[in-house]
């Protein structure tokens, strides 16, 4: 058990086989995590991850109703947490999409319990790193004022507004421009 | 994608190789103790890291801490021991992922990809915080100074940017160095 971690973490499994299923609650609940929630199908994946806000989800690429790469990217999309994908095939085409799905991680079946309680507490820490990252870009957003050096010399202080789509548009601040002008 | 690997098991080093080879990747490097991986690391500038946890000199983990220390690499580290103490350290370290030994080829290259894939992501964060974290405080630095010139001085806010300006260019030292001397000066 790991008691030291004050916080257990919350995982949600979908799988739609059921030994798998209750092979990967056994592992991970034998290493002090919490499951929260066992989907069968896709789209079970997709509901439980909204009602039961986990911290971390492992998916059955092969599930019926919607792959879990599309799961992936339902719940990505709606919540970021790191999303571990299972499956039995290693293709590269495959790692690809579970990636621009947003998939954090990729493990081949069959596993091991050293396989997947490593992967997960990975991806539990390398990516809250990567959203206290995104927040704090985020939290920069609106205007910053930055001194860009202009021909002669002179440093022009100048605002950037970072938009909420993600582009940035420059304006000099025009009571300081004829400071320096 | 150039690999660097450590691993102090000659069979198993030339399996490794053997198996990135076949998964597509080129071995940059081969280090056969932790040491030699933070030397080698600092040289070659792999693109991942795949380090043996057991090597003499320094541990896989120490090893992937110092190069983290040095440059931001991807990182897998290969153990046969999943024991939740080398997993918390190694996960503590930084690393993006943790292979157990034995694995099979087709356990590396997804570890691989992903591995690189979420570090670039995180890098690319990283960089853009430290740019903005960096002109903030550039900024704040400049208005104090600009402020204390104005309250210290009696200059017109046109008059203290101004001042900061041409210490800055006569100097050649940013705004922001300039900023914090005046502020040292005068606060």
């Amino acid at each position: 058990m790991n008691e030291r971690d004050d916080t257990r973490l919350r995982v949600l499994i979908a799988e739609d086989e059921t030994i798998i299923r209750a092979d990967l609650r056994g592992l991970l609940e034998d290493n002090g995590m919490a499951v929260c929630g066992e989907a069968r199908s896709g789209r079970e994946a997709v509901d439980l991850a909204h009602a039961l806000q986990p911290d971390v989800a492992i998916l059955d690429i092969r599930m019926p109703d919607l792959d879990g790469i599309e799961v992936c990217r339902r719940i990505y999309a709606e919540r970021p947490i790191p999303v571990i994908m299972l499956t039995a095939f290693a293709e590269r085409s495959l790692v690809d999409r579970a990636l621009a799905a947003g998939a954090f991680t990729y493990l081949v079946k069959p596993f091991r319990e050293t396989d997947v309680i490593p992967a997960v507490r990975a991806a539990a820490k390398r990516h809250a790193e990567l959203l206290e990252a995104r927040r704090w870009v985020g939290k920069s957003a609106q205007t910053i004022s930055v001194g860009v050096p202009s021909q002669g010399g002179y440093v022009w202080p100048v605002d950037l507004h970072r938009h909420a789509d993600g582009t940035v548009s420059v304006s000099v601040v025009p009571d300081r421009t004829e400071s320096v002008g | 994608m150039r690999v660097l690997i450590a691993e102090d098991e000659t069979l198993i080093r030339l399996d490794l190789r053997a198996m990135l080879v076949a998964a597509g990747f080129e071995v940059c490097a081969e280090a056969k103790t932790g040491q030699e991986a933070v030397d080698l690391a600092a040289q070659v500038r792999p693109d991942v890291a795949i380090l043996d946890v057991k090597m003499p000199v320094l541990d896989g983990i120490e090893a992937a801490r110092r190069i983290l220390a040095e440059q931001p690499t991807p990182i897998v580290i290969v153990s046969a021991y999943g024991e939740e103490e080398l997993v918390r350290r190694a996960v503590e370290a930084g690393v993006f992922g943790y292979l157990t030994k034995p694995f099979r080829e087709g356990d590396l290259g997804p570890a691989i990809r992903t591995a690189c894939a979420r570090h670039d992501d995180l890098v690319a964060l990283r960089e853009e915080t430290d740019t903005l974290a960096e002109a903030l405080a550039a900024r704040k630095a400049i208005e104090r100074a600009k402020g204390l010139l104005m309250a210290k001085e009696g200059l017109t806010e046109q008059e203290a940017f101004g001042r900061l300006r041409s210490a800055s260019q006569t100097s050649g030292r940013s705004m922001r160095v300039i900023a914090e001397a005046i502020t040292a000066t005068l606060g």
